[in-house]
């Protein structure tokens, strides 16, 4: 899908300054970028080079030191916790490198969180199609310990994707698995996000899964070296 | 979002994977122990107090030297009590030749209220029986011994010949115990017929009640602001020293038991909720990050707590509700009496404690995954921000403070209690730091495994500390109930040695005192014991006449306006402890005189005070010189005044002796009372068979309420245990993967546990003894010596219960497969 409008996330020029054992210590620096809707951006660099902090503080979940986030027009810096929560759950997904899922709920628990958290009625139906999109139908009532690792990160794709959220923050979602199945997952993870118009935001290793992506912005020591290009992000 | 039933979904999930369940199970727990021993406790209580009663012959009373105001009738008859009158006094009472001085009690229809009266009739068949109808009497042995006569013949009372209809055998003696003369029972209006009872009498005229125990209460509070001059209320617990001490001292021990039982489990619900919270924090983590708010998580979370936290407290008061009832069917013949049904209050006060205690306990750990920042997804590292001070950790302290103030009844158990606990604490803490501090310091000359399991101790710092002191508080509060608990109780037992005092002599002048003495030693009486018995009056407290308005305690009335009984002795007398000043010198200048504590608080007096006390035409003005503390509950002669043997020698006196001569020596016995007319012989062997029993019976139902408590401690046991298992399963895992051989994953293990067990246990021994001799003087008042090997064997169990544990729980990690448990975590 191609990007077009008003970018559906926007971060300008944040920072992030956290206190270490010989005074501060900078993981960004100035950091700014554009992903427009329907746009995928993929985020590289070195162990260390702020990737993660950046995702955090894009996604809502940490607060920069300077600079401002806009997410669908929203500033987060003027909204409180509460409210970026509530932001969260209307309009974002996550899949994580060790997929957290919660290894009290079988996977169709697991799936329906987000619905249950949006206070929706029905989950379960729901649920159960987007486990049968990860074609995982048949696994609905095992717990995430008697999944494979990339049954794992299937069930968390599904849970993802569940609420139909506007904006996908992925965590290196092939970090932990093996090169097949990894391909396997990633495969699904831009199918799904094709065919749900869902902006993609992915931080990653793995060259050949930021080269699927529209865009990609390389950090080290936490400044961008190489800037997204404007047509594909969008900016 | 549908907060309630996302919750119960949550529960639903969570229970199945047992990490609630540890929580629920340690709540259901303490509320069943807490009800089992509140209500346990309650009704044995009740049913001593009753059997308290059948002795007083109702449940409370009204007495005084003069007829009792028609009023109070009334009043208990417009609460729906029962009511029944009698008077009591001396009269002399003649048959033939012969004649006695007799205790009368004149009693209506009515008679007893509780308990029965015994009487054997003229063919020796014992039956219970009604006060007798006009014109008939029943006599005590020691009387008809005493004038001749058998059941059937006639004796003269206050001029009247009455017909003696059947032997006393036993009575309620109206809080009486010690009655100074042959006993004789008529019919109340054939007393009143005979003017006996008019004024300027000398009879103690008694209106006791029985009935329901609110109407009881609201009679009394009804009658205590309008008790007339010298009037006074007879209540089981004010009714004799002796049984009141007993009760005290037994219900101070049943409360103790479930003190300590609530404690333990407070102790399991803060392990448990520890263990929850700490696993809850990824998954805080990510519902924050899926857009859970702060309060959402909270709220979830109490949801969650209170609908666990519920059905817990229902089912732990159901399951203590039949707890108790099989342990009162299964030890009802123990019981003097049967116990009344069991009432909610307890039930429903444990379970307000039970939920205080899950607040008090759980919530300090569970708050703070409020501060568990979404962005932990990513940095797995990031717990919540640290704080310097928590004042929600001043939580469980506060709510243990407040346990044991309401629970223990007595500020002298909280104190003993909280004092021992708080030690325990510290020095757990201490002797932690200490240990670790060597462990970093000298650690690396140990041997591989052990080596590995000790530095575990020592890299999980906080974990460890938790576990020392946990342990600790565990064991002092096992041991208090297993070891100190039940050693007090042998000794308070004890103190009624088989041969205690079982006799006493009234009124034996001085010249007949070697007599008769030689005439005991010849039948086979031990610890003869005689004392000079002057009666007097108290006429001064520091040059100034005592006024009884003056004193808030209601008993010095009693001194005051009534005699004062007051003996010398050149020795300290048995049962007797000196607490300030010295025993009477050789040869005193002037008069000394030593006093009973309760004169002191009762009166205010300090060394160096003057009493003056009248008797006969004598006055003696004496310096108080010592304060005693005297054991009431002894069974010896015992006074609140003595005065120096060399000043007090001339006064005029009797001498009273108490001696222990073994049953069936009545026939003997009742030869002296004959050659010695003016004696009277108190045979107190059925009054000390009563004690001795309630004395058997409150240890017998407090062994029981330690099961329960012990069940609680063994909780702990194991919640302490599982705070570090996560950790240590891991851990196994790890090293299983790196190659560890399972015999050093034990090694490791083991040594970690046993040095944990044995510090905990060394800790608690410390802690239960000081505890065991704080509650020993201070509340038990006996002296308690800490059985040595008890307690050594103690520490041993301790460290090997914990050993154990941990080896159990190590086996299980070692037998699984190191990749499983690796995938789990």
């Amino acid at each position: 899908m191609q990007a077009t409008g008003e970018p559906l996330l926007r971060a300008n020029d944040i920072s992030k300054t956290v206190p270490g054992p010989d005074g501060p210590l900078q993981i960004l620096d100035g950091v700014d970028l554009a992903v427009a809707q329907g746009a995928s951006l993929a985020i590289v660099g070195a162990s260390g080079s702020g990737k993660t902090t950046l995702l955090g503080l894009l996604a809502g979940l940490d607060t920069p030191t300077r600079g401002e986030v806009v997410l669908a027009g929203e500033r987060l810096g003027a909204l409180d916790e509460e409210g970026r929560a509530a932001l969260r759950r209307r309009l974002v997904g996550f899949v994580f490198q060790s997929f957290h899922l919660l290894p009290a709920l079988t996977a169709e628990e697991n799936v329906m969180l987000p619905l249950e958290l949006d206070g929706r009625a029905e989950a379960r139906r729901p649920a159960r199609d987007a486990l049968d999109a990860v074609g995982l139908a048949h696994r609905l009532h095992h717990y995430p310990h008697q999944l494979s690792g990339g049954e794992q990160q299937r069930v968390a794709l599904a849970r993802a994707f569940v609420n139909a959220p506007r904006l996908l923050f992925a965590d290196e979602p092939t970090g932990n698995l093996d090169a097949h199945t990894g391909r396997a997952v990633s495969d699904l993870l831009f199918a799904l996000n094709r065919s749900h118009g869902t902006t993609l935001v992915l931080v990653t290793h793995d060259p050949t899964l930021a080269a699927r992506c529209d865009a990609l912005l390389r950090l080290d020591a936490g400044r961008i070296v190489t800037a997204p290009a404007a047509a594909a992000a969008g900016a | 979002m549908n907060l309630l039933a996302f919750a119960a979904r949550s529960l639903r999930r969570e229970l199945r994977h047992g990490e609630l369940r540890t929580l629920g199970a340690a709540l259901l727990l303490a509320v069943a122990a807490l009800t089992a021993v509140a209500t346990l406790g309650q009704r044995v209580e009740q049913a001593l107090l009753a059997s308290a009663a059948e002795l007083l012959g109702g449940d409370l009373g009204v007495a005084a030297r003069r007829s009792l105001d028609p009023s109070y009738a009334a009043e208990a008859q417009r609460l729906a009590l029962r009511a029944s009158a009698s008077a009591e006094f001396p009269s002399v009472v003649f048959a033939a030749d012969r004649s006695r001085l007799a205790q009368v009690l004149a009693a209506d229809a009515a008679y007893p209220l509780r308990g029965t009266l015994r009487v054997r009739g003229a063919d020796g068949s014992e039956r219970d029986a009604a006060a007798p109808p006009p014109g008939s009497a029943y006599a005590d042995h020691a009387l008809l011994v005493a004038l001749d006569l058998r059941v059937g013949d006639t004796l003269q009372f206050a001029g009247t010949p009455l017909r003696v209809a059947a032997e006393i055998v036993r009575q309620p003696d109206g809080g009486q115990l010690f009655t100074l003369a042959p006993r004789l029972m008529v019919a109340l209006d054939e007393a009143r017929a005979r003017g006996l009872l008019g004024e300027g009498s000398r009879a103690r005229h008694r209106l006791m009640l029985a009935g329901e125990r609110t109407a009881l209460a609201r009679f009394q509070d009804w009658v205590r602001p309008r008790l007339a001059d010298g009037a006074e209320l007879v209540t089981v617990a004010e009714a004799q020293q002796n049984l009141r001490s007993a009760f005290e001292r037994g219900e101070a021990f049943l409360r103790l038991a479930a003190l300590l039982a609530a404690l333990l489990c407070g102790i399991a619900v803060a392990l448990a909720a520890q263990r929850y919270a700490r696993r809850k924090i990824d998954e805080v983590a990510l519902l924050r990050a899926l857009g859970a708010g702060r309060h959402t998580v909270l709220a979830t979370l109490g949801l969650v707590l209170l609908m666990l936290a519920l059905p817990a407290c229902l089912l732990g008061a159901a399951a203590g509700l039949g707890l108790q009832q099989a342990v009162l069917l299964w030890a009802q013949q123990l019981l003097p009496a049967a116990p009344p049904p069991p009432d909610a209050g307890p039930a429903l006060a444990a379970i307000g404690v039970g939920l205080a205690v899950l607040i008090g306990f759980a919530l300090p750990p569970l708050a703070r995954l409020r501060d568990v920042p979404p962005v932990r997804v990513f940095q797995r590292h990031l717990d919540s921000a640290p704080r310097g001070f928590d004042l929600l950790y001043l939580l469980p302290p506060l709510v243990a403070v407040a346990l044991i103030r309401s629970q223990s009844g007595s500020s002298a158990v909280a104190s003993a209690i909280a004092g021992s606990l708080l030690g325990v604490v510290g020095l757990a803490l201490l002797a932690g730091l200490l240990l670790l501090w060597l462990l970093r310091r000298g650690g690396s000359a140990l041997p591989g495994a052990l080596r590995f399991g000790l530095a575990n101790l020592a890299r999980r710092r906080s974990l460890s500390l938790i576990q020392v002191t946990t342990l600790a508080l565990s064991f002092t509060a096992l041991m208090l109930l297993a070891i100190v608990g039940p050693g007090l109780l042998d000794t308070w037992r004890r103190e009624l040695p088989p041969d205690t005092p079982n006799h006493f002599l009234i009124n034996l002048q001085p010249e007949q005192a070697t007599a008769v003495a030689t005439r005991l030693g010849a039948l086979g009486a031990r610890q003869l014991n005689t004392l000079p018995l002057a009666v007097g009056k108290l006429l001064a407290i520091n040059g100034k006449a005592p006024r009884a308005e003056d004193f808030s305690d209601r008993r010095a009335a009693g001194w005051i306006n009534g005699e004062t009984r007051l003996s010398w002795s050149e020795a300290l007398p048995p049962a007797n402890r000196l607490v300030e000043g010295h025993w009477f010198g050789a040869a005193a200048a002037t008069p000394e005189a030593s006093v009973d504590r309760l004169w002191v608080d009762m009166f205010h007096l300090k060394l160096g005070d003057t009493l003056t006390v009248g008797v006969g035409e004598q006055r003696i003005e004496a310096r108080i010189t010592s304060v005693r503390e005297v054991d009431w509950s002894s069974f010896r002669v015992n006074f609140f005044l003595l005065l120096d043997p060399a000043s007090a020698r001339s006064l005029p006196h009797s001498v009273l002796a108490s001696f222990h001569l073994p049953r069936g020596h009545a026939t003997e016995l009742a030869a002296l009372s004959r050659d010695y007319p003016n004696l009277s012989l108190i045979d107190v062997d059925a009054i000390l068979d009563r004690v001795r029993d309630i004395i058997d019976r409150v240890a017998a139902a407090a062994t029981w309420v330690l099961g329960f408590s012990l069940a609680a401690g063994v909780l702990v046991l194991l919640a302490a245990l599982s705070v570090s298992a996560d950790e240590r399963r891991f851990e196994s895992a790890l090293l299983r993967t790196l190659g560890a051989r399972r015999g050093q994953l034990l090694a490791a293990v083991l040594g970690e546990f046993l040095l944990l067990g044995l510090i905990a246990g060394v800790i608690a021994a410390g802690g239960a003894i000081a505890a065991g001799r704080a509650l020993g003087s201070g509340v038990f008042r006996i002296a308690w010596t800490p059985p040595p090997a008890a307690f050594a064997l103690a520490v041993l169990a301790a460290a090997a219960l914990v050993t154990l544990a941990g080896w159990l729980g190590a086996r299980r990690v070692a037998r699984s497969s190191p990749l499983l448990v690796l995938r789990r975590e």
